[in-house]
Parts: structure tokens; sequence; C-alpha cells
């Protein structure tokens, strides 16, 4: 039961939902929710393989890593949108416009 | 046969956070269930032995990133035009089934993709999973980390010092 | 007198100078234009002096000359070398040439001043004068010349100015015609003058008359490798410079424009037939002499001479204008000179050439002074009809007398200058006539000619002169002549000049009256003309720009030969025989003439119209100059060059322009087309709009990617990531 394809198929549901939420919400924050989903279904492959394949710790690591780059990403992000926030007044990703012409 | 009735709770708990997260038509309840979803994360983690990980998940997610979210979703939850600059109907802010649609598409391409990449991993694996002893990572991990990979991770430290005050920037409102 | 040539040029540049001041200054100040002009050929005249007391009494020796020369331009390299030379060549004749020139000259100038003055403000606004002007100056340039280049050059600039002084009446119906007759006759001998230019300049590298004798003497010309056309070079240049004078002297063929040329006013009539156009074609055929000689063109040149004096004679007979007459006796005359030329008599030609000069000048002038005066009423016009004339000597006593003297001198009576000079080219021609039959033919013209010219001149004189007026009404307005300076003086100076005297010390130039020393010295002339003796030639040096003089370079001073030259005593005495044969002849013939006119138009014992009703179809053929006109004009212009001028239009026009120029046309056309497609479709419909759809096209899948949405770009990236791993 808890094997490697087990986790891969939880990480790979997690994958999808975050794509379908990326994609298809436009809310800025609701984005970000999905890219968290990714990040964890990324982090959760690699200590599935690196528990059941190479037996060490690396992918530990690297999740560990994704973690960090995940808070500052979504400590950036969220910096982005506040600010976006106090120009539009919207958080709507189709009124970040400001950049076409 | 503990680690599979926690493999299997966690597992359900994760897939239905990520479940809520593209099913609710709230942002709110979406961050919620994106918190849930982490948790089961956590599990899985535990499941596997990283249990310096799970608690990292927790706290950084839980703890910081989601109660950061939420902030955001609060500051942000004012006055919302249903038009954009070109006069027409804006897509509601939690998509509409055109984009679900869309979103269900995409993911289906690039699902069929990643289980063709994974399809052989399954198949050539035997299913007998076994897991070796548990025994505390969290000695193991501080030493790789000052030791192998000591460079990523002032890497890292310089990365969230300048994640830190590129948000403060940001975010702080300009002067006129 | 430092003979260099900024010495000497002055001569020809004072009526340079003249014309270029009058051309501008001639319409505002006619008056000034007219000192000017008189002036500057005066001052023309004192240099010419200068030279003649030079020349002929400096006691050198008769071969003696002075030549300097300047590099005008060289065309050395690529195996060529061409040094074009300019400068002066002064012997004996030039300057016994220039002194006539410029004397004669001036006193056609003074009297022009009379002759012109009422003629619209002194001709014109003064244009007469500065055409004048030019005309003495380009004649006296090409006096000096010592090249046949520069002679060419004066050449044709003295025909431009006759062209221009004989259409000076512009507005008259056959003044215009007949300078462009004048122009374009002398034009075919000159364009054969100049292809004997080119012929001696291709084959010795030279065009100067020394090189040219000294060409001659080392036998260049007649060296069979130079031969032209398959006749020797001597022969091909000979002819062709001698077709120049044919044009210019106005001998058969090319007389034609001669008679033409008295629609000028008579000044430059006098100008023309005297000093200057004529005088240059026989002064150039007397340059060229060694060169006919060495040829064997001299029997030609006597039969052109001949045939010359003799029909010009004929035609005067019956001409009624009083300055036809003139004109045809100007023929006549210059016959005469080639006649000498002919026959080998170099110093008598030239000296025919200065006599004929001064007694032509003065019947011109003369003729000038009568017409000036006969002005009628009616037509507002100058008459010149004999018919119309008749007892003018009452009214014009000075002018009588001028042309009388000039008269008895063109006859040929004793003690006057033709006497002397016509009478010797006579003796010659019989001489040569004797040895050689070619020659009979000529000699015997000559003297036919000259009973001939003694009998119109004198019937001219009577018919104007003599007895009743015919016209009384115009004889009743002709004003009584006063001496004036500038009617009367000119002609009286001539008229002095036409005495024997001036040019042979025997008076008859036969010695028949040995009136002058027996050693010869008054013989001035005979002994300083001669015949250029080529192989003196042979070492001839010459000096660029004239530091020293080359006078008396390796010609010993000498005194006049008696004995021409000959050493055979037998044959001087012959040669003396003949020479008495002829005088006497001469005489004989001379005064028949004049009696024959008295006869007729005096006394009226013989009736001239028995002459014209008798021979009426030659009287017919002389006064319609042989019908020679009607040939030019009918046969030669009308059938040979007008079909060769439409020829040559059709070529121009039918062919050329027809096929080439317009099938060139047709073949850009097709180019055009062509071109024209291909610009169109594949230029501007490929390239030019291909460039734009292309990048509109681009435009449209660029602005379609570049949307702006960034979940566009994170459906690309997935979509552009499956297929890349796919494509794995």
């Amino acid at each position: 039961m808890v094997s490697l394809p087990s986790f891969l198929f939880v990480s790979f549901i997690l994958f999808l939902a975050g794509i379908v939420v990326m994609i298809a919400r436009k809310n800025v924050i609701a984005i970000l929710l999905g890219i968290e989903l990714i990040l964890n279904a990324a982090a959760l492959n690699f200590v599935a393989y690196t528990r059941f394949i190479n037996n060490n710790l690396e992918g530990h690591i690297i999740a560990l890593f994704i973690i960090v780059i995940a808070a500052a990403e979504a400590a950036v992000g969220l910096a982005i949108v506040i600010r976006f926030y106090q120009i539009r007044e919207s958080i709507h990703i189709d009124d970040a416009t400001q950049l076409q012409s | 046969m503990f680690i599979d009735i926690m493999f299997i709770l966690s597992a359900l708990l994760t897939l239905g956070g990520a479940f809520g997260v593209v099913a609710s038509k709230n942002i709110m309840h979406a961050c919620i269930y994106l918190l849930g979803s982490l948790f089961g994360v956590a599990g899985l983690y535990a499941t596997l032995g990283a249990d310096f990980l799970a608690a990292m998940q927790l706290v950084v997610y839980a703890g910081g990133i989601i109660i950061l979210m939420l902030f955001a979703i609060m500051l942000t939850g004012g006055h919302k035009e249903a038009v954009n600059k070109f006069g027409l109907d804006k897509i509601p802010s939690m998509g509409s089934v055109k984009t679900f649609l869309i979103g269900s598409f995409s993911s289906l391409i690039i699902g069929s993709v990643v289980l063709k990449i994974i399809a052989s991993i399954i198949n050539s694996h035997d299913g007998s999973g076994k897991l070796p002893e548990f025994s505390s990572s969290v000695e193991k991990i501080g030493t790789l980390l000052v030791t192998d990979h000591v460079l990523s991770f002032e890497i890292s430290s310089v990365l969230l010092l300048g994640a830190l005050v590129g948000a403060a920037v940001i975010s702080r409102p300009r002067k006129q | 007198m430092d003979y260099t040539i900024s010495t000497i040029a002055w001569i020809v540049l004072f009526p340079f100078f003249a014309f270029v001041i009058n051309a501008f200054l001639a319409r505002k100040a006619t008056k000034i234009a007219v000192i000017i002009s008189c002036g500057a050929i005066a001052l023309s005249s004192v240099w010419a002096l200068r030279i003649f007391k030079d020349f002929i009494f400096g006691n050198y020796a008769s071969d003696f000359y002075i030549r300097k020369v300047f590099t005008w331009f060289d065309l050395n390299g690529a195996g060529l070398s061409f040094n074009v030379n300019m400068g002066i060549y002064i012997d004996n004749m030039t300057a016994i040439m220039l002194l006539m020139v410029t004397v004669v000259a001036t006193l056609i100038h003074i009297f022009s001043t009379y002759y012109m003055k009422d003629d619209m403000n002194y001709g014109r606004d003064g244009r007469f004068f500065v055409y004048m002007s030019l005309f003495t100056s380009a004649m006296l340039g090409l006096v000096l010349s010592d090249n046949l280049l520069s002679v060419f050059i004066f050449w044709e600039l003295m025909g431009f100015c006759s062209y221009s002084l004989i259409g000076h009446y512009y507005e008259k119906d056959g003044a215009g015609n007949a300078n462009i007759k004048a122009f374009m006759t002398t034009r075919v001998g000159d364009v054969f003058f100049l292809l004997g230019i080119l012929a001696i300049w291709t084959n010795i590298g030279s065009v100067g008359f020394v090189e040219m004798y000294a060409a001659i003497a080392d036998g260049v010309f007649t060296d069979p490798a130079n031969n032209v056309f398959g006749i020797s070079l001597a022969a091909f240049a000979g002819m062709s410079i001698f077709m120049g004078t044919i044009g210019k002297s106005a001998q058969f063929p090319l007389q034609v424009w001669l008679p033409d040329a008295m629609y000028g006013p008579t000044p430059c009539s006098a100008l023309i037939h005297a000093a200057t156009m004529v005088a240059a074609g026989v002064y150039l055929s007397l340059r060229i002499f060694p060169l006919l000689d060495v040829a064997g063109l001299t029997p030609l040149v006597a039969w052109i001479g001949g045939i010359t004096a003799f029909g010009a004679a004929t035609i005067a007979l019956v001409q009624t204008d009083f300055k036809a007459v003139l004109a045809y006796s100007t023929i006549s005359q210059l016959g005469y000179m080639v006649l000498g030329v002919g026959v080998g008599s170099y110093n008598a030609a030239f000296m025919h050439l200065i006599t004929h000069a001064i007694f032509k000048a003065c019947l011109f002038l003369s003729a000038g002074s009568v017409i000036h005066s006969l002005h009628d009423h009616h037509t507002h016009e100058h008459v010149q009809e004999m018919p119309r004339m008749g007892g003018l000597r009452h009214k014009m006593k000075f002018t009588w007398f001028a042309m009388w003297c000039c008269t008895l001198a063109i006859a040929g009576i004793p003690f006057f200058s033709g006497f002397v000079s016509k009478d010797r080219i006579l003796g010659d021609a019989l001489i040569q006539a004797l040895h050689n039959k070619v020659y009979i033919v000529p000699a015997i013209l000559g003297f036919a000619g000259a009973l001939l010219t003694a009998f119109y001149m004198c019937r001219m004189m009577f018919l104007t002169f003599h007895g009743e007026p015919r016209d009384k009404e115009l004889y009743e307005h002709i004003p009584e002549e006063k001496f004036s300076w500038n009617r009367n003086l000119p002609l009286l100076i001539l008229a002095v000049f036409t005495l024997g005297v001036w040019f042979s010390g025997s008076l008859t130039g036969q010695k028949l009256v040995k009136v002058a020393s027996p050693e010869g010295k008054l013989e001035w002339f005979s002994t300083l003309v001669v015949k250029p003796d080529v192989n003196k030639f042979k070492t001839y040096t010459s000096e660029k720009w004239g530091n020293t003089d080359t006078r008396v370079k390796g010609i010993e001073k000498s005194h006049y030969d008696p004995k021409h030259g000959m050493t055979n005593e037998e044959e001087i005495h012959h040669v003396h025989q003949v020479h008495v044969i002829g005088a006497i002849a001469s005489i004989f013939i001379a005064f028949a003439g004049v009696f024959i006119a008295y006869m007729m138009y005096i006394r009226k014992s013989w009736n001239p119209g028995w002459w014209v009703s008798t021979f009426s179809g030659w009287y017919r053929a002389l006064q319609n100059k042989y019908y020679m006109d009607d040939l030019y004009i009918k046969g030669v212009i009308q059938k040979g060059l007008l079909p060769l001028n439409r020829f040559l239009a059709w070529i121009d026009m039918g062919l050329y322009d027809r096929y080439i120029v317009d099938g060139w046309a047709g073949v850009s056309k097709v180019f055009y087309t062509f071109s024209k497609w291909f610009d169109d479709l594949w230029v501007d419909t490929v390239m030019v709009d291909g460039t734009g759809a292309s990048v509109r096209l681009f435009n449209v899948v660029l602005r379609t990617l570049q949307s702006g949405k960034i979940q566009f770009y994170f459906i690309m990236i997935i979509v552009v990531l499956a297929g890349y791993i796919l494509a794995l």
C-alpha cells in the first residue's frame, strides 16, 4: 500500500489540481494557491523518490529548499498583489494590463 | 498497518483539500482547503519518515504562508468592478465554466504527458514498498545542510532576506 | 629695327586691335571707330615701310630671309612628332607685299571715309570698318606667315571677312546670295588646300615654307615611297594647294564668285580685288612655286592661267555694268599672274601682282568715285550701268585722269607699270612656247587676252567719260568734282604709282630703252625677287623667338646678275631676242586694242552692233558668262549636289532615323515591357508587397501570442512542454 506509485499518484492529482486552479481562477491569490499546490506536489515527489529509490536525505534537502522558495515566493507575490491592489483596486488578473500596449 | 492507515488518511486529506481548492467558490474557503491539503502533505511526509520536513511543512506553510495569504485576502477584499477597462464583462474572480473547461483541458494534456512518464515507474515498481526503519532525520539534515549543502543553505538565506526586503519595498505605498 | 616676332607682329596687330576695339565701339562712336581703323592701318604701313627700307635698300642678297618661329603646340609622343610652329618669314617678296598691302589698304580706308559717309553713318554703324580692319589684318598675317597652316588660318579669316563685306548691303536681293556664293565657292578650293597641307604635314612633319623647300631639295616630295593615291606627293600636294589658289584667286573653273562680289561696297571691292583676297591666292602659288615646279604642274597652271585670262577678258567685252567690267578684268589679270607662275616667270608674276594691285585699287576707287556721284533721284540708288553714263569727264576731272592712268597701265601701254609686268609674263610665255609645245596655247591666249584687255578697258573709259551724256537728267544732277583729300588724293597717289618707272629702271623692263644705269641697279624688282633656290634651304636654321637675326646666314651679299644666271652667251642672246619680239608684239597689241575701241566708240566708224548681230550666239554666251553659273547651278548643284543631299538626307532620316533610332526605340520598348512586368510582378507584388504581407502575417501571429494574459502564457508553456516531452 505504501509504495512509490501511490505517492506518485497523490502527487499527480495534487499537481493536476494546481494546474486547474492556476488556469481556471482569475483571482491572483487563487493562482498563488495553485502554485503552492504544484510546489507541494513536486516536493512530495522528491521525498517519495529519495525514500524509495535513493535511501538518503537529498530529497529532504530539496524539499526543504522548495519550502523556503515557496515562502519567499509567497511573500513577494503577495506583496505584488497588495501593490497591484493599491494601484488598480482589483486583484483580477485581467486588470493587469499596464504592460500591454 | 499503522503506516497504511496514516497514508490513506493523509492522502485523502491531501486530495480532498486539493479538490476543495479547485472547487470552492470562495477564496477564503479555498485558502482553508489549501491549509487542509498542506496538512495532508505533511502527513505524507511523516509517512515517508521525513519528520523534520513534516514539521517544517506545518510550521512554514500552515503557520506562515497560509496566514500571509489570509491577510492578503482580507487586505484586498474591497470593491470589485464587474467590467474591465474596455467595458466588457469580466470573468468572475473565481473562474467560470469556460475557464474551468480550459484548465481541465490543459491539465488533461499535461496529465497525460506526466502519466506517460510515470507509467513506466509505476509498472516497473514491484509494489513491495518496504519502508526502512524509522529514525529521526533532523540531525542528519542539519549535518547535510551545513556540510554538503552549505552553499544552497546560505543562498536560500540570502534569498529569504531578499524576498523579505523586496516584499516590504513592493508593498509600501508610494509617496506622491 | 630689331627683327623679332614681338616687333614684327605689330604690323598685324594694329589692324587687329582696331578690329577688336571697333567691334565694341562701332555702334557708339562711329567717327572714332573710323579714325581708329585708318590710324591702325596707317601705323602698319609705317612698320611696313620700315621693313621695306631695311630689305630693299639694305643691299642684302636676293635670297636673304629672316625667319622667327615659336612653338605653338607640340604633339609629341606615341611615336608622333608634330611640332606646330608659328612664326614669321620675311624675304624681299614679303617686304614688298607688306608695303603694297598696307599702303593700298590705307588709301582704300581713306577713300572709304568718303564713300561710306552717307551709308548710314559710316557703313552700318561702323560695321564696314570693323571688317575692313580684320580683313587687312588677316592679309598681313598671311603675308608674314612662315608656314602653310597659319596661311590657312588667315586665309579662312579673309574668307569670312569677304563674306561679311560682300553681304554688307544685306537688304539687297543679290548681296545675300553673292556672299554665300563667294564663301562656298572659295570653300571648294579651301578643302583641297587643307588636304594638301595635311599631305605635306604627314610626310615631312612640318608645314613651314623653309622645311618644305628643304624637303624638296632632299627629294622627299618626289620619292615614290611617299606617293599619295598613286601620284607623287609633290603633284598631290602642289595640285591641292593650287586648288586653294584657284578658289581664292578666282581662276577657271572657280571664277564664278568674283563678279558677284561687286555687290559689296566699292571700297571693299577694291580691297578684295586688289590688295587682299585675290592677291593672297597668287601669293600662295608663288610661295609654293618650287613645289609646283618639282611636281611638273607648271603647264597645267599655265593653261589655267591662260584660259582664265582670255575667257574673263571675252566676258568683259560685253558687260554693261561698270563694276562688272572691272571684276572681269581682275579675273583676267589674275589669270595673267597664274600664267606667269605657270611659265616660270616668278619675278614677273609677282611684279604683276603688285602693279595690278595698285592700278586695280585705283580703278575701283575711281569707279566708286563715279558711282557715288551718279545718284538716281527716282530710285534713290547709285547708277552703275554704263549705257546711262557718258561724257563724265567734264564733271569729274581728277577721277578721269586717275582712271586713264590706270587704264593705260592695265592695257599695257609702254611707260606704265602694267606694261612692265605683263610684258615680261608674255615674253616668258613666248620663250616657253618656243621650247615646249604645251605652252603654245597659253601664250596665244595671253596675247589675245592682252588685245581684249586694251579694248574693253578703253571701251569702258570711252563709254563712261567720253562722248555725249546719254542720260541727261542723271548728268544734270552730278555735282562738279572738287578736290577733296579723301576722295581724290588716294586716286592720285595710286595713279602716280601706275608709272612703270617705279618698278623698272628701264621703264619697259625689256631694256629697249636704257634709261637707267647699265649695271641694272635700278632694276631692283627683278634683282631682289628671285625664285627660291631650294638647295640653299637644305641647311636652314630656324630660331626660337629670334634672339638673333638669321640674316646673311650662309648667303653672301650679291649684286644683280644681268645675265639672269645664265652662262651661255648664245642663250642669253636668244632670250633677249624673244623678249624684244614679245615686247614689240605687246606694244602693237595694246595699241591695236585702244585703236579698235577708239574706232568703235569715239569715231563710231565701226558699229559694235554688227559684231553683236553677227556673232549673236557668242554674244549670248558671253553675256551669260559662258553659262558657267548655269552649269554649276543646274548641273553640279541641282543634278549632283541636291540628289546627293537628298540621298544623305534619306540615309539620315529614312535609314538611320527610321531603322536604327526607331529600331532602337522598339528594342527599348521590349526591354521596357519586360522590365515593367518584372517590376510590377516581382519587385512590387512579390518583394515589396510580400514583405508587407509577411510582416502582417507575423504580426497577427505574434499579436495573438503576445496577448499579455499570463494564464494564456501558462497554457502555452504547458502545450509546448507537452509537445516537447512527447517529441522526446
